[in-house]
Protein backbone atom coordinates (compact mmCIF):
# COMPACT_ATOMS: atom_id res chain seq x y z
CA UNK A 1 0.00 0.00 0.00
CA UNK A 2 3.07 2.22 0.42
CA UNK A 3 3.73 5.68 1.82
CA UNK A 4 0.49 7.99 0.52
CA UNK A 5 1.73 11.12 2.35
CA UNK A 6 4.97 11.37 4.24
CA UNK A 7 4.91 11.47 8.21
CA UNK A 8 5.25 15.40 8.14
CA UNK A 9 2.79 15.91 6.00
CA UNK A 10 0.38 14.01 7.67
CA UNK A 11 1.15 15.53 11.22
CA UNK A 12 0.95 19.54 9.18
CA UNK A 13 -2.58 18.09 7.63
CA UNK A 14 -3.80 16.43 10.76
CA UNK A 15 -6.34 19.49 12.79
CA UNK A 16 -6.68 19.67 16.54
CA UNK A 17 -3.41 18.53 17.50
CA UNK A 18 -2.22 20.21 20.68
CA UNK A 19 0.60 22.26 21.25
CA UNK A 20 2.60 22.00 24.42
CA UNK A 21 2.93 25.68 26.08
CA UNK A 22 5.72 27.01 26.27
CA UNK A 23 6.19 26.93 29.94
CA UNK A 24 5.48 23.54 30.66
CA UNK A 25 8.07 22.61 27.64
CA UNK A 26 10.94 25.42 29.67
CA UNK A 27 10.26 23.69 32.70
CA UNK A 28 10.63 20.40 31.00
CA UNK A 29 14.36 21.50 30.23
CA UNK A 30 15.39 23.56 32.93
CA UNK A 31 14.47 20.66 35.74
CA UNK A 32 16.71 18.52 33.37
CA UNK A 33 19.54 20.68 33.44
CA UNK A 34 22.28 20.81 35.76
CA UNK A 35 21.88 24.62 36.91
CA UNK A 36 18.09 23.88 37.82
CA UNK A 37 16.83 25.72 40.80
CA UNK A 38 13.80 25.52 43.29
CA UNK A 39 13.01 29.65 42.26
CA UNK A 40 13.62 29.40 38.68
CA UNK A 41 11.02 26.44 38.20
CA UNK A 42 8.41 28.63 40.52
CA UNK A 43 9.20 31.32 37.94
CA UNK A 44 8.61 29.77 34.86
CA UNK A 45 5.51 28.68 36.53
CA UNK A 46 4.41 31.96 37.72
CA UNK A 47 3.98 32.85 33.59
CA UNK A 48 0.66 30.55 33.12
CA UNK A 49 -0.94 31.83 35.91
CA UNK A 50 -4.06 28.62 35.25
CA UNK A 51 -1.10 25.90 35.48
CA UNK A 52 0.42 27.02 38.81
CA UNK A 53 -2.72 26.85 40.16
CA UNK A 54 -3.67 23.43 38.89
CA UNK A 55 0.16 22.38 40.31
CA UNK A 56 -0.42 24.05 43.64
CA UNK A 57 -3.79 21.96 44.15
CA UNK A 58 -1.80 18.81 42.91
CA UNK A 59 0.71 19.72 45.09
CA UNK A 60 -1.82 19.70 48.40
CA UNK A 61 -3.68 17.00 47.52
CA UNK A 62 -4.36 13.71 48.90
CA UNK A 63 -1.46 11.47 47.82
CA UNK A 64 1.11 13.49 48.89
CA UNK A 65 -0.55 14.08 52.42
CA UNK A 66 0.25 17.60 52.68
CA UNK A 67 -3.24 18.79 52.62
CA UNK A 68 -3.68 22.26 52.43
CA UNK A 69 0.04 23.21 53.64
CA UNK A 70 1.99 23.82 50.51
CA UNK A 71 0.88 27.74 50.07
CA UNK A 72 3.49 28.86 47.63
CA UNK A 73 5.10 27.62 44.24
CA UNK A 74 8.82 28.14 45.46
CA UNK A 75 7.56 25.79 48.41
CA UNK A 76 6.05 23.12 46.41
CA UNK A 77 9.38 23.08 44.39
CA UNK A 78 10.99 22.94 47.31
CA UNK A 79 9.32 20.33 49.16
CA UNK A 80 8.57 18.12 46.45
CA UNK A 81 11.26 18.44 44.61
CA UNK A 82 11.71 19.61 41.07
CA UNK A 83 11.45 17.55 38.83
CA UNK A 84 8.24 16.04 40.59
CA UNK A 85 6.91 19.43 40.05
CA UNK A 86 7.91 19.20 36.58
CA UNK A 87 5.77 16.16 35.84
CA UNK A 88 3.08 17.45 38.19
CA UNK A 89 2.99 20.70 35.41
CA UNK A 90 2.96 17.68 32.92
CA UNK A 91 0.11 16.15 34.32
CA UNK A 92 -2.15 19.26 34.35
CA UNK A 93 -1.28 20.16 30.68
CA UNK A 94 -1.48 16.91 29.21
CA UNK A 95 -4.58 15.34 30.55
CA UNK A 96 -6.66 17.43 28.44
CA UNK A 97 -5.35 15.68 25.35
CA UNK A 98 -4.99 12.60 26.69
CA UNK A 99 -8.68 12.41 27.84
CA UNK A 100 -10.11 13.06 25.11
CA UNK A 101 -12.20 9.65 22.76
CA UNK A 102 -9.70 8.52 19.92
CA UNK A 103 -12.03 6.11 17.50
CA UNK A 104 -9.56 4.98 15.21
CA UNK A 105 -8.04 3.35 18.24
CA UNK A 106 -11.51 2.34 19.46
CA UNK A 107 -10.42 4.35 23.25
CA UNK A 108 -13.40 5.87 24.80
CA UNK A 109 -12.94 9.32 26.82
CA UNK A 110 -10.10 8.97 29.44
CA UNK A 111 -9.23 5.49 28.10
CA UNK A 112 -5.65 6.88 26.27
CA UNK A 113 -5.42 9.15 29.57
CA UNK A 114 -5.87 5.72 32.02
CA UNK A 115 -3.32 4.13 29.82
CA UNK A 116 -0.66 6.78 29.16
CA UNK A 117 -0.71 7.67 33.67
CA UNK A 118 -0.54 4.03 34.00
CA UNK A 119 2.45 3.47 31.68
CA UNK A 120 4.09 6.34 33.57
CA UNK A 121 3.44 4.97 37.30
CA UNK A 122 4.56 1.68 35.91
CA UNK A 123 7.78 3.24 33.87
CA UNK A 124 8.68 5.15 37.33
CA UNK A 125 8.13 2.23 39.00
CA UNK A 126 10.77 0.44 37.02
CA UNK A 127 13.23 3.09 37.13
CA UNK A 128 13.42 2.55 40.83
CA UNK A 129 13.91 -1.02 41.02
CA UNK A 130 16.54 -0.87 38.61
CA UNK A 131 17.92 1.84 39.97
CA UNK A 132 20.28 2.50 36.75
CA UNK A 133 18.03 5.13 35.64
CA UNK A 134 15.73 8.88 36.95
CA UNK A 135 12.46 7.47 37.88
CA UNK A 136 10.96 11.32 36.90
CA UNK A 137 12.67 10.90 33.65
CA UNK A 138 10.72 7.75 33.25
CA UNK A 139 7.34 8.80 34.52
CA UNK A 140 7.71 11.67 31.66
CA UNK A 141 8.69 9.39 29.13
CA UNK A 142 5.76 7.51 29.96
CA UNK A 143 3.27 9.99 30.52
CA UNK A 144 4.01 11.16 26.59
CA UNK A 145 4.98 8.10 24.77
CA UNK A 146 1.79 7.27 22.87
CA UNK A 147 1.16 10.88 21.50
CA UNK A 148 1.46 9.56 17.82
CA UNK A 149 -1.69 8.60 18.67
CA UNK A 150 -3.02 12.02 18.63
CA UNK A 151 -2.18 12.31 15.02
CA UNK A 152 -2.54 8.62 13.72
CA UNK A 153 -6.18 8.40 15.22
CA UNK A 154 -7.81 10.58 12.26
CA UNK A 155 -6.15 8.85 9.48
CA UNK A 156 -6.91 5.52 11.12
CA UNK A 157 -10.71 5.76 11.73
CA UNK A 158 -12.59 4.09 8.57
CA UNK A 159 -9.05 1.94 8.79
CA UNK A 160 -9.61 0.04 12.46
CA UNK A 161 -11.35 -3.20 11.34
CA UNK A 162 -8.75 -3.77 8.51
CA UNK A 163 -6.10 -3.35 10.91
CA UNK A 164 -7.51 -5.90 13.30
CA UNK A 165 -8.22 -8.33 10.61
CA UNK A 166 -4.47 -7.95 9.45
CA UNK A 167 -3.61 -8.00 12.86
CA UNK A 168 -5.44 -11.55 13.44
CA UNK A 169 -5.08 -12.92 9.39
CA UNK A 170 -0.95 -12.37 9.19
CA UNK A 171 -0.40 -13.19 12.91
CA UNK A 172 1.23 -9.28 13.11
CA UNK A 173 1.70 -6.79 15.83
CA UNK A 174 -0.59 -3.48 15.54
CA UNK A 175 2.28 -1.33 14.62
CA UNK A 176 3.82 -3.62 11.45
CA UNK A 177 -0.10 -3.31 10.81
CA UNK A 178 0.12 0.21 11.00
CA UNK A 179 2.88 0.42 8.90
CA UNK A 180 1.52 -1.91 5.77
CA UNK A 181 -1.76 0.52 5.90
CA UNK A 182 -0.54 4.13 6.34
CA UNK A 183 3.58 3.67 5.64
CA UNK A 184 4.55 4.65 9.29
CA UNK A 185 3.24 3.33 12.78
CA UNK A 186 2.12 5.84 16.18
CA UNK A 187 5.83 5.56 17.33
CA UNK A 188 7.50 6.85 14.37
CA UNK A 189 4.77 9.53 14.59
CA UNK A 190 5.45 10.29 17.99
CA UNK A 191 8.99 10.80 17.96
CA UNK A 192 8.38 13.13 15.16
CA UNK A 193 5.74 15.18 17.17
CA UNK A 194 8.66 15.34 20.22
CA UNK A 195 10.61 16.48 17.88
CA UNK A 196 8.95 19.29 16.54
CA UNK A 197 7.88 20.18 19.82
CA UNK A 198 11.71 20.34 20.95
CA UNK A 199 11.09 17.64 23.77
CA UNK A 200 13.93 16.10 25.48
CA UNK A 201 15.59 13.66 23.93
CA UNK A 202 14.56 10.71 26.36
CA UNK A 203 11.11 11.76 25.56
CA UNK A 204 11.52 11.59 21.89
CA UNK A 205 13.08 8.15 21.94
CA UNK A 206 10.60 6.80 23.52
CA UNK A 207 7.88 7.75 21.90
CA UNK A 208 9.96 6.19 18.77
CA UNK A 209 11.00 3.32 20.22
CA UNK A 210 8.39 2.23 22.56
CA UNK A 211 7.36 -1.03 20.96
CA UNK A 212 10.75 -1.81 19.74
CA UNK A 213 13.53 -0.39 21.97
CA UNK A 214 15.95 -2.91 20.94
CA UNK A 215 15.85 -0.85 17.05
CA UNK A 216 17.19 1.95 18.68
CA UNK A 217 20.85 1.75 18.06
CA UNK A 218 22.25 2.86 21.16
CA UNK A 219 20.17 1.05 23.91
CA UNK A 220 18.20 3.68 26.26
CA UNK A 221 17.12 2.73 29.80
CA UNK A 222 14.52 5.11 29.82
CA UNK A 223 12.69 3.56 26.51
CA UNK A 224 13.33 -0.02 28.18
CA UNK A 225 11.34 0.99 30.83
CA UNK A 226 9.02 2.55 29.13
CA UNK A 227 8.67 -0.40 26.93
CA UNK A 228 8.05 -2.66 29.91
CA UNK A 229 6.13 0.10 31.68
CA UNK A 230 3.71 0.33 28.29
CA UNK A 231 2.94 -3.66 28.57
CA UNK A 232 2.35 -3.86 32.06
CA UNK A 233 -0.38 -0.96 31.64
CA UNK A 234 -1.87 -2.45 28.52
CA UNK A 235 -1.88 -6.21 30.45
CA UNK A 236 -3.49 -4.67 33.23
CA UNK A 237 -6.10 -3.68 30.80
CA UNK A 238 -5.22 0.56 31.44
CA UNK A 239 -7.97 2.04 29.30
CA UNK A 240 -7.37 -1.06 26.16
CA UNK A 241 -8.03 0.01 22.81
CA UNK A 242 -8.60 -1.49 19.32
CA UNK A 243 -5.11 -1.95 19.28
CA UNK A 244 -5.25 -4.49 22.46
CA UNK A 245 -2.81 -6.90 23.72
CA UNK A 246 -1.32 -7.38 20.22
CA UNK A 247 2.01 -6.05 20.74
CA UNK A 248 5.27 -7.48 21.06
CA UNK A 249 7.54 -7.60 24.67
CA UNK A 250 11.32 -7.30 24.38
CA UNK A 251 12.65 -9.31 27.20
CA UNK A 252 15.94 -7.59 26.81
CA UNK A 253 14.46 -4.19 28.41
CA UNK A 254 14.76 -6.19 31.56
CA UNK A 255 18.12 -7.28 31.31
CA UNK A 256 19.24 -3.99 30.68
CA UNK A 257 17.48 -2.61 33.65
CA UNK A 258 19.07 -5.11 35.59
CA UNK A 259 15.35 -6.48 36.55
CA UNK A 260 14.60 -10.12 36.76
CA UNK A 261 11.13 -11.56 35.14
CA UNK A 262 9.95 -12.29 39.19
CA UNK A 263 10.11 -8.16 39.66
CA UNK A 264 7.29 -8.27 37.49
CA UNK A 265 4.44 -9.21 39.74
CA UNK A 266 5.80 -6.86 42.51
CA UNK A 267 6.19 -3.60 40.04
CA UNK A 268 2.08 -4.75 38.83
CA UNK A 269 1.06 -5.09 42.51
CA UNK A 270 2.73 -1.53 43.31
CA UNK A 271 1.60 0.01 40.25
CA UNK A 272 -2.05 -1.10 40.60
CA UNK A 273 -1.84 0.83 44.06
CA UNK A 274 0.01 4.01 42.98
CA UNK A 275 -2.06 4.47 39.74
CA UNK A 276 -4.97 4.36 41.33
CA UNK A 277 -3.81 6.55 44.80
CA UNK A 278 -2.86 9.53 42.03
CA UNK A 279 -5.70 9.08 39.71
CA UNK A 280 -8.25 9.73 42.90
CA UNK A 281 -6.36 12.80 43.94
CA UNK A 282 -4.80 13.78 40.63
CA UNK A 283 -8.23 13.85 38.36
CA UNK A 284 -10.78 16.02 39.84
CA UNK A 285 -7.86 18.62 39.70
CA UNK A 286 -6.99 18.14 36.27
CA UNK A 287 -10.09 17.37 34.58
CA UNK B 1 -31.61 -4.31 38.47
CA UNK B 2 -28.53 -2.90 40.43
CA UNK B 3 -25.44 -3.18 38.14
CA UNK B 4 -22.09 -3.81 40.24
CA UNK B 5 -18.65 -2.41 38.59
CA UNK B 6 -15.94 -5.17 40.01
CA UNK B 7 -12.82 -3.24 39.42
CA UNK B 8 -9.19 -4.65 39.20
CA UNK B 9 -9.06 -6.67 42.94
CA UNK B 10 -12.66 -6.23 43.64
CA UNK B 11 -14.88 -8.76 45.40
CA UNK B 12 -18.71 -8.52 44.91
CA UNK B 13 -21.00 -10.92 46.42
CA UNK B 14 -24.93 -10.48 46.68
CA UNK B 15 -28.25 -12.09 47.92
CA UNK B 16 -30.41 -11.94 44.93
CA UNK B 17 -31.15 -10.31 42.45
CA UNK B 18 -28.08 -8.43 40.94
CA UNK B 19 -25.66 -7.48 37.50
CA UNK B 20 -22.32 -8.11 37.53
CA UNK B 21 -19.86 -6.24 35.41
CA UNK B 22 -16.18 -6.42 34.77
CA UNK B 23 -14.81 -4.20 32.27
CA UNK B 24 -11.37 -4.43 30.32
CA UNK B 25 -9.96 -7.63 31.34
CA UNK B 26 -6.51 -7.80 30.20
CA UNK B 27 -4.23 -10.31 31.80
CA UNK B 28 -6.56 -10.31 34.74
CA UNK B 29 -9.34 -12.97 34.90
CA UNK B 30 -12.87 -12.62 35.70
CA UNK B 31 -14.33 -15.09 38.20
CA UNK B 32 -18.52 -15.24 38.39
CA UNK B 33 -19.84 -17.94 40.56
CA UNK B 34 -23.58 -18.41 41.67
CA UNK B 35 -25.44 -21.12 44.07
CA UNK B 36 -28.69 -21.02 42.27
CA UNK B 37 -30.28 -22.40 45.15
CA UNK B 38 -29.67 -20.24 47.87
CA UNK B 39 -29.43 -17.13 45.16
CA UNK B 40 -25.99 -16.55 46.35
CA UNK B 41 -23.65 -15.12 43.50
CA UNK B 42 -19.95 -13.03 43.56
CA UNK B 43 -17.83 -11.81 41.25
CA UNK B 44 -14.12 -11.28 41.57
CA UNK B 45 -11.37 -8.98 39.31
CA UNK B 46 -8.08 -11.02 40.03
CA UNK B 47 -4.92 -9.36 38.69
CA UNK B 48 -1.86 -11.55 40.41
CA UNK B 49 -1.38 -15.24 40.58
CA UNK B 50 -0.18 -15.04 44.40
CA UNK B 51 0.39 -12.80 47.30
CA UNK B 52 3.88 -12.13 48.05
CA UNK B 53 4.91 -14.00 51.48
CA UNK B 54 7.25 -10.36 52.17
CA UNK B 55 4.47 -7.98 51.27
CA UNK B 56 0.81 -7.12 53.50
CA UNK B 57 -1.78 -7.65 51.04
CA UNK B 58 -3.17 -4.20 50.69
CA UNK B 59 -6.39 -5.91 48.71
CA UNK B 60 -7.30 -9.33 49.32
CA UNK B 61 -9.16 -9.59 46.09
CA UNK B 62 -6.04 -9.20 44.09
CA UNK B 63 -4.56 -12.19 44.11
CA UNK B 64 -5.68 -15.87 43.16
CA UNK B 65 -4.43 -17.61 46.36
CA UNK B 66 -6.20 -14.99 48.66
CA UNK B 67 -9.28 -13.64 46.78
CA UNK B 68 -10.79 -16.90 45.30
CA UNK B 69 -11.04 -18.18 49.11
CA UNK B 70 -12.21 -14.79 50.75
CA UNK B 71 -14.95 -15.19 47.73
CA UNK B 72 -16.16 -18.33 48.45
CA UNK B 73 -15.91 -17.36 52.28
CA UNK B 74 -18.06 -14.72 51.76
CA UNK B 75 -20.72 -16.47 49.43
CA UNK B 76 -21.12 -19.27 52.30
CA UNK B 77 -21.62 -16.64 54.75
CA UNK B 78 -24.35 -15.68 53.29
CA UNK B 79 -25.47 -18.65 52.85
CA UNK B 80 -24.31 -20.69 49.89
CA UNK B 81 -22.95 -24.05 49.85
CA UNK B 82 -20.25 -25.17 47.45
CA UNK B 83 -21.76 -27.93 46.67
CA UNK B 84 -24.32 -26.08 44.27
CA UNK B 85 -22.03 -23.76 43.21
CA UNK B 86 -21.44 -22.93 39.27
CA UNK B 87 -18.35 -21.17 38.08
CA UNK B 88 -17.65 -19.46 34.65
CA UNK B 89 -13.96 -17.91 34.14
CA UNK B 90 -12.83 -14.93 31.76
CA UNK B 91 -9.75 -12.92 30.79
CA UNK B 92 -6.16 -14.15 31.08
CA UNK B 93 -4.82 -12.40 27.74
CA UNK B 94 -1.56 -12.26 27.02
CA UNK B 95 0.84 -10.00 25.25
CA UNK B 96 0.72 -11.09 21.58
CA UNK B 97 4.30 -11.82 21.23
CA UNK B 98 7.32 -12.92 23.25
CA UNK B 99 10.25 -12.45 21.77
CA UNK B 100 12.44 -14.69 23.41
CA UNK B 101 12.41 -18.43 24.79
CA UNK B 102 11.99 -18.76 28.83
CA UNK B 103 10.05 -15.98 29.88
CA UNK B 104 6.68 -17.52 30.86
CA UNK B 105 7.38 -15.62 34.40
CA UNK B 106 6.26 -12.12 32.06
CA UNK B 107 2.80 -13.85 30.85
CA UNK B 108 0.50 -12.74 33.32
CA UNK B 109 -2.23 -14.00 31.79
CA UNK B 110 -1.64 -17.09 31.24
CA UNK B 111 -0.28 -17.50 35.15
CA UNK B 112 -3.15 -15.90 36.46
CA UNK B 113 -5.33 -18.61 34.60
CA UNK B 114 -3.81 -21.31 35.78
CA UNK B 115 -3.34 -19.83 39.56
CA UNK B 116 -7.32 -19.32 39.33
CA UNK B 117 -7.89 -22.85 37.93
CA UNK B 118 -5.83 -24.66 40.55
CA UNK B 119 -7.65 -22.56 43.52
CA UNK B 120 -11.20 -23.43 42.14
CA UNK B 121 -10.33 -26.74 41.92
CA UNK B 122 -8.20 -26.62 45.61
CA UNK B 123 -12.08 -25.72 46.51
CA UNK B 124 -13.59 -28.60 44.99
CA UNK B 125 -15.82 -26.51 42.42
CA UNK B 126 -16.22 -27.38 38.80
CA UNK B 127 -15.67 -24.53 36.05
CA UNK B 128 -18.34 -24.83 34.15
CA UNK B 129 -17.30 -22.77 31.14
CA UNK B 130 -13.85 -20.38 30.84
CA UNK B 131 -12.89 -17.91 27.52
CA UNK B 132 -9.08 -17.58 28.73
CA UNK B 133 -5.94 -16.60 27.19
CA UNK B 134 -5.91 -14.84 23.24
CA UNK B 135 -4.73 -11.54 22.90
CA UNK B 136 -7.32 -8.93 23.17
CA UNK B 137 -9.46 -7.57 26.06
CA UNK B 138 -12.79 -8.90 27.16
CA UNK B 139 -15.42 -7.39 29.29
CA UNK B 140 -17.63 -9.68 31.33
CA UNK B 141 -21.49 -9.31 32.62
CA UNK B 142 -23.20 -11.68 34.68
CA UNK B 143 -26.48 -11.70 35.65
CA UNK B 144 -28.65 -13.35 38.64
CA UNK B 145 -30.88 -14.86 38.75
CA UNK B 146 -30.63 -15.76 35.21
CA UNK B 147 -27.14 -17.02 35.57
CA UNK B 148 -26.10 -15.33 32.13
CA UNK B 149 -22.57 -14.55 31.71
CA UNK B 150 -21.54 -13.05 28.39
CA UNK B 151 -17.96 -11.89 27.38
CA UNK B 152 -17.33 -8.95 25.00
CA UNK B 153 -14.41 -8.65 22.94
CA UNK B 154 -13.90 -5.85 20.30
CA UNK B 155 -13.36 -8.01 17.34
CA UNK B 156 -16.03 -10.51 18.32
CA UNK B 157 -18.89 -8.38 19.95
CA UNK B 158 -20.92 -10.19 22.88
CA UNK B 159 -21.29 -13.73 22.95
CA UNK B 160 -23.21 -15.76 25.95
CA UNK B 161 -20.01 -17.82 27.64
CA UNK B 162 -22.58 -20.18 29.65
CA UNK B 163 -25.69 -20.16 31.75
CA UNK B 164 -24.78 -20.64 35.61
CA UNK B 165 -28.73 -21.15 36.58
CA UNK B 166 -29.26 -24.02 34.16
CA UNK B 167 -25.99 -25.23 33.70
CA UNK B 168 -26.07 -24.52 29.94
CA UNK B 169 -22.67 -23.82 27.84
CA UNK B 170 -22.82 -22.22 24.50
CA UNK B 171 -19.36 -21.63 23.77
CA UNK B 172 -16.60 -24.14 23.22
CA UNK B 173 -14.72 -23.51 26.57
Amino acid sequence: MGVIITIDEMIDRTADLPVIPAVALRIMHEADSNTASASQIAMLLARDPALASRVLRLANSAYYGLSGQVFGLKEAVVVLGLRCVKNLALVAVSYPWLSKPLHGYGLDPKDLWMHSHGTAVAAMLAAQRSGRLRDDEAFTAGLLHDIGKLAMNVWLERKTEALIQLSSLNGWSFVECERTVLGYDHGQVGGRIAERWNLPLSVIDSARYHHEPDARPDPSLVVDAVHLGDYLASALGFGMGADGLQYALQPNTLVRLGLHPQDIDRIADDLERERRLQAESFEEIVA
Amino acid sequence: METFGVGMSEIVVRKGAAKYLCLGLGSCIGVAIYDPRADVSGMIHVMLPAAFPDRPVDQIGKFADTGIPALLMAMEKMGANKRNMKVAIAGGAQVFKFNNTGTNQLDIGRRNGEAVIEQLTKAGLKILAKDIGGTHGRTVTFTVPDGQVEVKTLSQGVSELCNLADNRERSAA
